[in-house]
């Protein structure tokens, strides 16, 4: 039996059906929009990554988002993970409040999600075009896969047994695990690229015939002759050059190289080879000589440091003179004292000394091998890349060319203009741009071991980073929230600003008309 | 922290409903509501909400709204809750909902009187300082200077701001706090926290009204954020009527009230001499709060 | 088991009360009306009220406990006089508005100014258009069984009652009244079943914002539910009579035979003129009991039935402007009817006595040439 309450509950007598029928977004004369700005990291970094967007995905721990997003710029975040030296941190707003974002860790997370989630047999379309890619180093790769992700049957050509140029030989296993170049290529080959090893382009196949038989080509030999010093002694036993000794070592070689080692030079091969040679067996000393000052090294100051902590004894303002043989083998280098002077070295030949050594590692720099380009008698464009039109330079650098010259190369072949690559937002955010008044995404002060949380502490700097902040400051619950991102419902958004005005990232604006 | 839990489910108030763009009190009551919800009865006197909470059979909210005529909040708040008691519906939290003038004003007798029984009810006042759902007209909760409909320019609202947490502390209830729309999880603490308490508990919401204060709607928690900032409305709470707390990082430095001021249209034609006074006020009430808070609570 | 007790009127509207079953009694005191709530508040003091009993601080908040308790489905009741009616008056309305079977005891008193105690009808007839029932009692038996009834009526209406009577002389008056065991009561009004509007959990916009429209559909639902009230007192007077033995009805009329002139009143009055009734020569009574809603076809019966001439109606009130208000009431049922009687109006406003003098006297101020005499208990 009714109650006397229900049977007077007429519908005007008390109500509950709710209020959203009432479409209140007619009321809207602004509507929030995303206007994203560029932050500091995504300004500073050498592949022009989308970092705020990637980290904001891998906070919601959105993987297959993040890979997505990440793979726009990179598509080898595992070998960045490991090798970037991460530029982007260095202006990293988080900093100025505690601790800068650990933007590579995340990075290296989502390489290896990648690796680990990549699904074997998924074949890329490889029926619009042929591609020759000469070199198999970082810029090689990333040329072929964006190649072969928008449909073309790639062939690299390598000229040395070994794929991976730089990445396979010159950088050390201790900042490398080789496993992992090892899937990034595992990888390449299930997508259907093809490996052409120990054959140089150039000398081993002509570039004509590259020419004929593919739509295109596209160089990336890399940087590989090293650089002479010229001195007496150079071709002594027991001298190394950097690449030759961290190639030998890289295969698995033994350079024999007991003792006492020298190092000359003051880049990051030079710190490469240093590091290396101290975990060779028989090895109980190693210096490293540069011959300007220790600021002036060009060397990564991360790297420098990590050196000097594992024992590399460091010596600057020294120049070699001369390489002290007995019987053909080195046994020491004569320096003199030498520092920048307005106008070069100033070397001062009366305040010299000897430095006794088994092994001395010349780490003077590399060139390029343009005498590839003397073969070339196309009139059509050329594409070249990576450390061979940029010097020797670093893996994310090299990526960078290699996304930068498959996409030119695809709008040549297909005859659309020419992508912009400059086109980015111009405003970049700086700390002082930001809204952090509602005080989220501050709780986690230090580096987080897990990726989500680490990803967490990003203040988003003129992206969206799913904060949460519109939703929870509006008043007419019109922003919905689905897989942890935001989005307006403009069935009931009044356009009132507020989530605009508290956006933390300033990642919002209210724009005219409804 | 409240951003961290964006559960949707939680959430009682409904879109659609009739509040005006960047309304503070919708605002407060959406966080009001998620904080005490689901089993949550709510008395409306009349105020903004009477209009927002929408036309039956339509409703706003996802619990029981009973509006009641304007003096009688605390008394109805009262009935109620002993009513659903003597239904064995006593688990059911009571909040009364009142604007400042149901309050301040014509709703102090009753709010004073279930305050001195001492009625198991959260009495919640969004304050938006005048008669905003008449259209901005002066009550006792406007503050000094202020420009209202019944103090058009060259008048103005003259005499302070009742001080209705002093009011409550001499009540002795258990639990009495100040908040505001831009301090969620602050709000939701204090909601918590007085929920988990027997007895009378009056909540104080400073909530913004874009339209009454002549502010922009973008606005609303900014200005509710520099009301705290400036010292214009501190956040804090009472215990027994006796233990003052301070629950905001309020620094020595407040910032000046002109920061306040400035956005907000119902102050523009506020001389300088009125602002000092103004200014003079609120020192002098911050003065008494700094006494009444201890030393150590002043965080 | 019934047991007759020496008390006053007070005594048995709040006996009455605590024998219903009551969930909440919010009180607050006004002369005459204090004996009410102290009484209620002993047996709360004993632990014998079965409720709570609340004090507030005023009567508008005691009406609005009463409004809040009965939407969550409580038996609520609450008494006041006079200026703690006036002082109601939003709150009376509000409370027929939201459909909430409110049972109130208002004790008649002049209202100031000047500040007065004695028995004037105008505090509970200023309400007469507040949609609350109105059900006028004459002795503190009937003070009792109204009470009851009121409960019974109340709640199945969904319209809130007031139950009125005189200040002093009833409210203070002893007599004796049969007052039935609480578990007979019970038989006849079990626990409140109206059910609840406020259910926590289920969203519900209780008496918001309403168009004018609506506003008119629910008024003349009320009106309609209000039109059922007499029949229906009837019915719960049937029930009343088989388990107690009384019955009364929206008017009681007494009529000698041959009686051709009527005194029609209401309260203590009726009472008065009862007792005169053997000294006055064809003349009979009609006591006014419900008020609301106004028992106009029941009036008219029983003055065509006895082919009634004359009516004096005897008002303990005055519309200022208009005269006694059930004067008005009357005249205005009659009408249409082909011959409707002459109607004579005695006023006692500010509660002033009625004496068996004043009544000859008025009677003998009615020539039958004259349709309406407005005659004053004091010159």
């Amino acid at each position: 039996m009714l109650s006397g309450v229900e049977k007077i509950k007429a519908p005007y007598f008390c109500g509950a059906s709710p209020i959203s029928v009432n479409k209140t977004g007619e009321w809207r004369l602004l509507t929030p929009t995303r206007r994203e700005s560029l932050s500091p990291c995504s300004s500073d970094c050498l592949l022009e990554g989308e970092i705020p967007l990637w980290l904001e995905a891998v906070k919601r721990e959105s993987w297959p988002e993040a890979w997505q997003i990440m793979s726009r710029n990179n598509p080898f975040p595992a070998l960045t993970g490991h090798v970037c030296y991460q530029s982007c941190t260095a202006n990293c707003n988080r900093g100025r409040l505690d601790e800068e974002v650990d933007i590579r860790e995340v990075e290296k997370a989502i390489g290896y999600w990648r690796l680990d989630n990549y699904e074997p047999g998924g074949k890329a379309v490889t029926s619009k075009g042929k591609v020759a890619v000469a070199g198999s180093g970082p810029a090689g790769l990333s040329c072929a896969y964006y190649l072969a992700v928008n449909g073309y049957a790639v062939t690299v050509f390598e000229k040395s047994a070994v794929i991976g140029g730089m990445a396979a030989l010159g950088i050390p296993e201790y900042r490398l695990p080789r496993t992992v170049l090892q899937r990034e290529l595992a990888i390449l080959e299930d997508m259907g690229i093809d490996f052409v090893t120990a054959c140089e382009v150039g000398k081993d196949v002509e570039v004509a015939r590259l020419y004929s038989e593919y739509d295109h080509l596209f160089l990336a030999t890399g940087a590989w002759l090293s650089r002479r010093a010229g001195i007496k002694g150079e071709e002594a036993e027991g001298v190394w050059y950097a690449l030759d000794f961290l190639s030998l070592v890289n295969r698995g070689g033994d350079p024999e190289s007991g003792g006492t080692v020298v190092v000359i030079g003051g880049g990051n091969a030079a710190i490469d080879s240093a590091r290396t040679a101290l975990r060779q067996p028989g090895v109980d000393h190693v210096s490293l000589v540069y011959r300007r000052s220790r600021a002036e090294m060009p060397a990564e100051p991360s790297e420098v440091e990590a050196a000097e902590d594992e024992g590399v004894e460091l010596i600057f303002n020294a120049l070699p003179r001369e390489i002290i043989t007995k019987n053909g083998a080195a046994v020491g280098i004569g320096f003199d004292y030498c520092r920048t002077g307005l106008e070069g070295l100033i070397v001062d030949r009366n305040r010299s000394f000897e430095k006794s050594c088994s092994t001395v590692i010349m780490a003077l720099g590399q060139d390029p091998d343009y005498s590839i380009f003397g073969q070339l008698k196309e009139t059509r464009p050329l594409y070249a890349g990576g450390d061979l039109v940029s010097g020797p330079a670093t893996v994310p650098e090299a990526i960078r060319a290699g996304r930068l010259a498959a996409f030119s190369l695809l709008a040549d072949l297909e005859g659309t203009p020419l992508p912009d690559f400059g086109a980015r937002p111009l405003k970049k955010v700086s700390f002082e741009d930001l809204n952090l008044a509602a005080k989220v995404n501050l709780q986690l002060q230090q580096k987080q071991t897990l990726p989500f949380e680490e990803a967490a502490r990003c203040l988003g700097c003129g992206s969206c980073n799913s904060c949460g902040v519109c939703y929870l400051f509006c008043p007419d619950l019109a922003v919905d929230r689905s897989n942890g991102s935001y989005e307006f419902n403009l069935d009931y958004c009044k356009g009132c600003g507020i989530c605009a005005e508290e956006c933390p990232a300033r990642a919002l604006v209210m724009e005219g008309g409804v | 922290m409240l951003v961290d839990d964006l559960n949707r489910e939680r959430e009682m108030i409904i879109s659609g409903h009739n509040a005006c763009p960047g309304c503070g009190a919708a605002l407060a009551v959406r966080y009001l509501t998620r904080a005490l919800g689901p089993n949550l009865a709510i008395v409306l006197t009349a105020s903004c909400w009477s209009i927002i909470a929408g036309a039956p059979p339509l409703t706003a909210l996802k619990c029981p709204i009973l509006h009641c005529p304007f003096p009688s909040a605390g008394s109805v708040g009262s009935g109620l809750k002993r009513g659903l008691e003597a239904k064995g519906k006593g688990d059911t939290t009571v909040v009364v909902l009142a604007g400042d003038g149901g309050t301040f004003d014509i709703g102090l007798q009753a709010l004073s009187g279930a305050a001195q029984r001492n009625e198991d009810i959260i009495f919640v006042c969004y304050d938006n300082e005048a008669y905003m759902n008449t259209g901005m007209q002066t009550s006792s909760a406007t503050p000094f200077g202020a420009r209202t409909n019944t103090a058009p320019y060259p008048l103005f609202k003259e005499g302070r701001k009742k001080d209705i947490m002093q009011i409550m502390a001499a009540h002795g209830i258990p639990y009495a706090a100040t908040a505001t729309v831009a301090f969620p999880d602050d709000m939701e603490a204090k909601l918590k926290k007085a929920q988990s308490i027997t007895g009378f508990r009056f909540i104080h919401v400073l909530s913004p009204c874009p339209p009454g204060w002549g502010s922009e709607s973008a606005d609303t928690v900014h200005l509710s954020r520099l009301a705290v900032q400036t010292g214009f409305f501190p956040l804090y709470e009472i215990h027994n009527g006796v233990d003052w707390k301070m629950t905001w990082m309020t620094d020595k430095s407040r910032l000046p009230l002109s920061a306040y001021l400035d956005r907000q249209r119902r102050f523009k034609q506020m001389d300088k001499e009125k602002i000092v006074a103004l200014q003079e006020e609120l020192d002098d009430e911050w003065y008494f709060l700094m006494n009444k808070v201890g030393p150590a609570d002043r965080c | 088991m019934m047991a007759f007790e020496v008390i006053n009127g007070s005594q048995a509207a709040a006996i009455a009360v605590q024998r219903a079953g009551i969930d909440l009694v919010a009180a607050y005191p006004i002369t005459p009306q204090t004996v009410i709530v102290e009484t209620l508040a002993d047996f709360a003091a004993k632990g014998e009220l079965g409720g709570e009993f609340v004090s507030l601080e005023s009567e508008y908040s005691a009406l609005s406990f009463c409004n809040g308790a009965s939407a969550a489905g409580a038996r609520v009741f609450t008494a006041t006089a006079s200026h703690g009616l006036a002082y109601m008056h939003e709150m009376i309305h509000w409370c027929s508005g939201a459909r909430f079977p409110i049972v109130m005891a208002n004790v008649n008193r002049a209202i100031g100014a000047p500040w007065c105690l004695d028995p004037d009808q105008g505090d509970s007839l200023s309400q007469r258009d507040t949609g609350w029932l109105q059900i006028y009692c004459s002795g503190a038996q009937e003070v009792f069984d109204t009470i009851l009834q009121a409960f019974a009526l109340s709640e199945e209406l969904l319209l809130p009652c007031m139950v009125v009577f005189d200040g002093f002389y009833i409210s203070h008056t002893y007599e004796a009244v049969d007052i039935p065991e609480i578990q007979d009561v019970g038989k006849f009004i079990g626990p409140p079943s109206f059910g609840a509007q406020v259910i926590p959990g289920e969203p519900g916009n209780l008496h918001g914002m309403a168009s004018a429209e609506n506003q008119q559909r629910l008024v003349r639902s009320r009106h309609e539910a209000m039109l059922r009230a007499p029949a229906l007192y009837e019915e719960i007077n049937g029930r009343y009579e088989r388990l107690f033995g009384r019955k009364y009805g929206a008017i009681d009329a007494v009529m000698p035979p041959g009686a051709r002139t009527a005194i029609l009143t209401a309260g203590a009055t009726a009472e008065t003129v009862r007792w005169c009734l053997p000294d006055l020569e064809q003349t009979g009574l009609i006591q006014l009991r419900m008020f609301r809603p106004f028992p106009a076809k029941q009036l008219c019966a029983v003055l065509e039935t006895y082919d009634i001439e004359k009516v004096l109606v005897v008002d303990r009130n005055c519309s200022i402007g208009a005269g006694g208000i059930f004067a008005q009431e009357l005249k205005s049922a009659l009408y249409g009817l082909a011959r409707p009687p002459a109607v004579h109006d005695l006023i006692l406003a500010g509660g002033v006595d009625l004496t068996g003098a004043l009544i000859k006297n008025a009677l003998s101020k009615m020539p039958l040439e004259n349709r309406s005499t407005e005659l004053w208990g004091v010159e």
